[in-house]
């Protein structure tokens, strides 16, 4: 019966309470929105590090990823030798060598990043095969086939066809060099990339450096890129001392900063507007415990103890605080489902703007995260829970002498 | 037998730093199945004797003692206890729980006793057709008359079985027929089930009706009279 009372009192006045009951709802519904953006932007910036170079976890020599050093090579197989069976979220391995050199026309030259690599497995880990603006992505039978930039190839002025010298130090002292043809061109709206990546076929760039049979690094893929930095310890234990595995956080520091920040800035945002929110709780609940201040005289007289007077409001702020809940989940839901199938489009009015390592499109688009929803629910109970107390304690201390007499 | 000893109480309330005494070296004794008046003009203290003996205040000095409770000595928890096992009130304004119908205003004491769900219905039926209510158990407290919501705080008074009933001015906002009724109808359940009945009243309707009346003037009992039949 106490429940039914609560649920009966919430109701006593109904203008009142829906207006709570709206004002808590928008709040959820918002929040959950707005996190939702949040995450599909943080999610976007990610793919576009992880998925355009990167991937989330790199096999290579110690400190390879800092100083590029040509020498710290290691076996080709060296991802057959590791225990990646084991592990089922890796979803792709591209091995990798590395040169930086120049890329020559008889009217220009420009310093490039080469990247040798095996198409079809490169194509695992980066998704650049879906932002071709030009020819084609590289096929294994051609021998010298190039992928490169569209700035670069705006700077080189070539176009899918046209022939390039590579140049660059060889591992052997001499100088290599050899000519590439431009398969296909790429577009990811990273500058970095678009002015300065080629990705050639890995025997050829082996034969240029003089390393036959060698590779700089694994690039790897993982279902989620969250699990990536427990997935690298573990490969880690695995693994000799000179070799090391790390994950887009230790490739990208200033991207894994920005997650963590947003974390933070997430759960400040939520504690703001539910402070607000609570408040409203906290005026409504205190305007009808003041309302049956007599009544709860009664109640006393009739032998209730004072907690569980205190409990009756609490439910009341319970019941109040879970009908809200519901109501705002379904409706972030709805919305967030929006803008995750729908979205905004942006690039009318914005370009893409890189940042902390990862590209910022020009789109609102929202994602399915479980803590954008659990973070506003839990804080919404919390909240109502914490603005019921006050006016449940005033409601529990009431002398009943006093109380029976009020009107 | 006595259920209920006042020794020596005073009670001073305090309005500020003033000292306003209420009750002043008040003595009483009420034994079981009394049908008592506590009469006297406003503000000769009536009410706080009727709180004192309902367990909702302590005295400043004295005793009160119901049954074997001590109140000086009792927490607020045994207190409330206490009034829901033993105690139950009816009030002038009736004050029944806008929010519930009519029967779950009466079964209400009886839930806060956990007494199952099945029984509270069997032993509210009983006492709305005892007090002429049957028939209004679904209706709210908006919808039934002065007289009916007085039958109502009644039978919620009564459901719990308690050994004392305290009647605050229970007639004060009936119409004559109406109290008159109630009257009657609260004198055949002090017979019938031998419950104690106090009331505090300067009504003569209600009066006329006691077995004894206790006349308090400005918080000192000036008599306390029974009446023989």
């Amino acid at each position: 019966m106490l429940l039914t009372l609560a649920f009966r009192n919430l109701w006593r006045n109904r203008r009142r309470t829906l207006l709570t009951l709206s004002a808590m709802v928008v709040s959820a519904a918002l929040l959950i929105l707005a996190l939702g953006v949040f995450s599909g932007m943080f999610k976007d910036m990610l793919a576009s590090a992880t998925e355009q170079y990167y991937g989330h976890l790199v096999i290579a020599r110690p400190e390879y990823h800092l100083r590029r050093d040509l020498f710290a090579h290691l076996p080709a197989d060296i991802a057959d030798q590791l225990p990646l069976e084991n592990e089922a979220e890796i979803t792709g391995k591209s091995p990798r060598l590395r040169s930086f050199g120049l890329l020559s026309r008889p009217e220009t030259s420009q310093p490039v990043e080469l990247l040798g690599i095996i198409p079809r497995m490169e194509q695992q880990v980066t998704s650049l095969q879906h932002q071709l603006t030009a020819g084609h992505y590289p096929t294994e039978e051609e021998h010298n086939g190039a992928l490169i930039g569209q700035g670069l190839a705006r700077k080189m002025k070539v176009k899918p066809g046209d022939e390039m010298v590579f140049v660059t130090q060889a591992a052997d002292g001499s100088i290599g060099n050899d000519l590439l043809i431009v398969s296909g061109i790429f577009a990811t709206g990273d500058s970095r990339h678009d002015n300065n990546l080629v990705l050639a076929p890995l025997p050829w760039l082996q034969q240029v450096l003089v390393l036959p049979g060698r590779i700089h690094e694994v690039a790897m893929v993982v279902a989620d890129p969250m699990t990536a930095a427990q997935i690298a310890d573990r490969l880690t234990a695995a693994l000799p001392e000179n070799i090391e595995v790390l994950d887009w956080g230790d490739l990208l520091p200033e991207m894994r900063e920005v997650i963590a920040a947003y974390d933070v800035s997430r759960m400040i945002v939520v504690t703001i507007l539910y402070l607000a929110t609570g408040l409203g709780i906290l005026n409504t609940f205190f305007m009808s415990v003041m309302e049956r201040t007599r009544e709860f005289g009664i109640l006393m007289a009739q032998g209730m103890r004072p907690w569980t007077i205190r409990g009756l409001v609490l439910l009341e702020t319970l019941l109040l605080g879970g009908l809200a809940l519901v109501i705002g989940l379904l409706c972030g839901a709805i919305l967030t489902l929006y803008m995750q199938q729908i979205g905004i489009d942006l690039s009318g009015y914005i370009t893409s703007v890189t940042y902390a390592g990862g590209t910022i499109l020009p789109r609102l688009h929202a994602v399915f995260e479980a803590g954008n929803f659990l973070v506003p629910a839990g804080m919404l109970l919390l909240v109502s829970l914490f603005a019921g107390f006050l006016p449940a304690n005033r409601a529990a201390r009431l002398d009943p002498v006093v109380a029976v007499r009020d009107i | 037998m006595s259920l209920i000893k006042l020794k020596n109480v005073s009670k001073i309330y305090r309005l500020g730093s003033q000292k306003i005494p209420a009750l002043t070296d008040l003595s009483l004794v009420f034994d079981v199945g009394e049908f008592v008046v506590l009469a006297g003009p406003s503000g000769s203290g009536k009410t706080t004797a009727l709180n004192l003996i309902g367990c909702l205040d302590r005295p400043t000095a004295g005793q009160v003692i119901i049954g074997d409770l001590d109140l000086q000595s009792a927490s607020s928890r045994q207190l409330a206890d206490f009034r829901l096992q033993h105690i139950g009130f009816i009030f002038q304004s009736y004050n029944l729980i806008p929010v519930l119908t009519a029967a779950e205003n009466a079964e209400f004491t009886l839930m806060l006793q956990k007494v199952p769900k099945q029984i509270r219905r069997q032993r509210v039926s009983k006492l709305f057709a005892e007090l002429g209510i049957d028939g209004l158990e679904g209706r709210r407290p908006a919808d039934l008359s002065g007289g009916q919501q007085q039958r109502v705080a009644i039978a919620r008074a009564m459901a719990a079985e308690p050994h004392v009933i305290l009647a605050d001015e229970p007639t004060a906002n009936l119409d004559s027929h109406t109290a008159e009724e109630l009257l009657e109808l609260m004198r055949r359940l002090n017979r019938e089930k031998g419950t104690t009945f106090i009331f505090s009243s300067h009504d003569d309707r209600v009066i006329s009706q006691a077995r004894r009346v206790i006349r308090l003037e400005d918080g000192h009992l000036a008599a306390d009279i029974t009446i023989t039949a």
